[in-house]
């Protein structure tokens, strides 16, 4: 089993995360799944690629606490995180949020939240690399 | 010592990841953010939040303990 909440340089595996997820319990309803991927096209300019940075000691037990809070708050069965940091170019994998539950209404609701408050409180940056430049994001709602 | 952290366009601005500062007895959160913004004031434009050893903190009367890690951010992009 590998831990439900990671940050991590190299790619995740959705078939893996979510075979996990079906692994811990068999009153599992409903999971709902969030990928979050790398863009070609950001502001009106081409992206080359997007680098990521973290403050990762802050940002890996913040994402433990948005877990444990999800699970508590949708009444989840299981949930399960995993950010990358790395380098990626478009198409790439970038985060995954999964939220299991008996039923789909708490799954989705779960699964918008985290991502939502993982954007908000998660202290992780991307910079995008651009053919004429580099330039941090600006948080988009 | 006081360890100080900078990430994302806030490192990039001073420009450094880290850096020490000498701990005094009384020194308050206060202390570190006027003398670093006083030094990087182009950095400190970006800086939307400080977190003391992992905890975002507001309060800047805050007393700080001699081994603390300050970081200042600016506004998250993760996601």
């Amino acid at each position: 089993m590998s831990e439900p909440v990671r940050i991590q340089e190299e790619d995740f595996s959705q078939e893996a995360e979510i075979a996990e997820l079906k692994a811990s319990s068999k009153r599992i309803g409903g999971i709902a799944t969030f990928v979050g991927c790398a863009r070609d096209f950001s502001e009106g300019r081409a992206v080359s690629e997007i680098s990521f940075e973290a403050y990762g000691s802050m940002a890996l037990a913040e994402m433990r606490k948005l877990r444990d809070e999800a699970i508590e708050k949708f009444a989840l069965l299981e949930a399960r995180i995993v950010h990358r940091v790395a380098t990626v170019t478009a198409g790439d994998n970038i985060v995954f949020i999964a939220a299991a539950a008996e039923h789909r209404a708490a799954a989705f609701d779960a699964c918008r939240w985290m991502i939502d408050e993982l954007k908000q409180r998660v202290p992780i940056w991307k910079k995008e690399i651009t053919p004429l430049g580099e330039s941090w994001v600006t948080p988009h709602p | 010592m006081i360890r100080v952290l900078f990430f994302g366009p806030v490192a990039e601005q001073v420009p450094a990841r880290e850096m020490q500062l000498p701990f005094s007895a009384g020194m308050k959160l206060q202390d570190v953010v006027a003398e670093l913004s006083a030094r990087h004031p182009q950095a400190f434009e970006f800086v939307s939040f400080t977190a003391v050893n992992q905890t975002q903190v507001r309060d800047l009367q805050l007393p700080l303990a001699d081994g603390d890690e300050i970081a200042f951010m600016a506004k998250f992009s993760g996601g």
